[in-house]
């Protein structure tokens, strides 16, 4: 899997997935609408991925836990009470930069 | 010019997903070590030539400035390093706009642009989008770089009350 160009196939077929908290992988996840459930890896420096898997977990949007607390949720989860994740808005990006550039 | 590795792409290209023709061409530049990157650019750019036929782009390779892990001593160094390595980069590229997220590898371009700002030889717009992952603590590139960037864009409101010169747009990517 470290070489495939894309996961896409995978997740489409997908009725469940686990994953780390990678940005790109909880973001395509979500957008597929899958329930995802992310798993922190504690030797990552300072963790940072713990604080996005906290706020969708936070706002309905994912379960998360660690390697070790895994196998429990996936025995007592809700994946009914997920909420759909609206998309993210890079018009609005675009919109930014052209200001900045004077291109409106 | 863009810098970024792994997760990072994935965000910057998206970033990008929406920009007019006018930022052409675009000049990447990547980790040395970075392998699956270079893939996602040429399928995005690629796609791209669809749409705009006068679609130009580059890839750059520099040494990565800092592994994951790595310990704070050898970061400077490295850091130093690609510093020195991305100078000639940057002048000669000298991009209008420098686009970047996060990565370490971004640090050591978006100084040696800074750095030719200060010289007059070409004043760069450094704009840094954190990446969506940080949520309550910025990035030590963001933490850098929100100095030295002309625009800092966050993606959640608990940045933007901590680091108010930031622009908060949403979620963009």
């Amino acid at each position: 899997f470290r070489f495939k160009d894309s996961l896409a196939e995978d997740l489409q077929g997908a009725d469940l997935v686990i994953s780390h908290a990678g940005a790109g992988s909880c973001l395509e996840t979500l957008e597929k609408g899958k329930p995802l459930i992310v798993v922190i890896n504690d030797k990552l420096m300072d963790n940072h991925q713990l604080e996005l898997a906290k706020q969708l977990h936070r706002d309905g949007y994912v379960l998360y836990c660690n390697c070790s607390t895994l196998v429990e949720t996936l025995q007592s989860m809700d994946l009914s009470a997920l909420k759909p994740f609206p998309p993210g808005q890079p018009e609005k990006f675009a919109s930014f930069l052209d200001k900045v550039f004077g291109l409106q | 010019v863009l810098c970024f590795t792994g997760g990072h792409t994935t965000e910057i290209l998206r970033l990008l997903s929406c920009l007019s023709e006018s930022y052409s061409p675009r000049h990447y530049v990547l980790a040395d070590s970075d392998k699956m990157s270079e893939a996602k650019i040429r399928s995005f750019e690629q796609k791209r030539a669809e749409t705009f036929s006068e679609s130009q782009f580059s890839l750059d390779r520099i040494p990565r400035s800092r592994e994951v892990r790595q310990s704070w001593t050898s970061s400077v160094l490295t850091t130093l390093y690609s510093i020195l390595y991305s100078l000639p980069l940057t002048y000669k590229r000298k991009p209008d706009l420098i686009l970047c997220n996060g990565p370490g590898t971004c640090v050591p371009v978006c100084l040696s642009a800074f750095l030719l700002g200060l010289l007059r030889i070409k004043r760069t717009i450094i704009v840094y989008v954190e990446s969506i992952c940080r949520v309550e603590t910025l990035s030590l590139s963001g933490k850098i770089l929100y100095y030295f960037s002309d625009y800092f864009i966050v993606q959640w409101p608990d940045l933007k009350k901590k680091y108010p010169k930031s622009v908060y747009l949403g979620r963009i990517v």
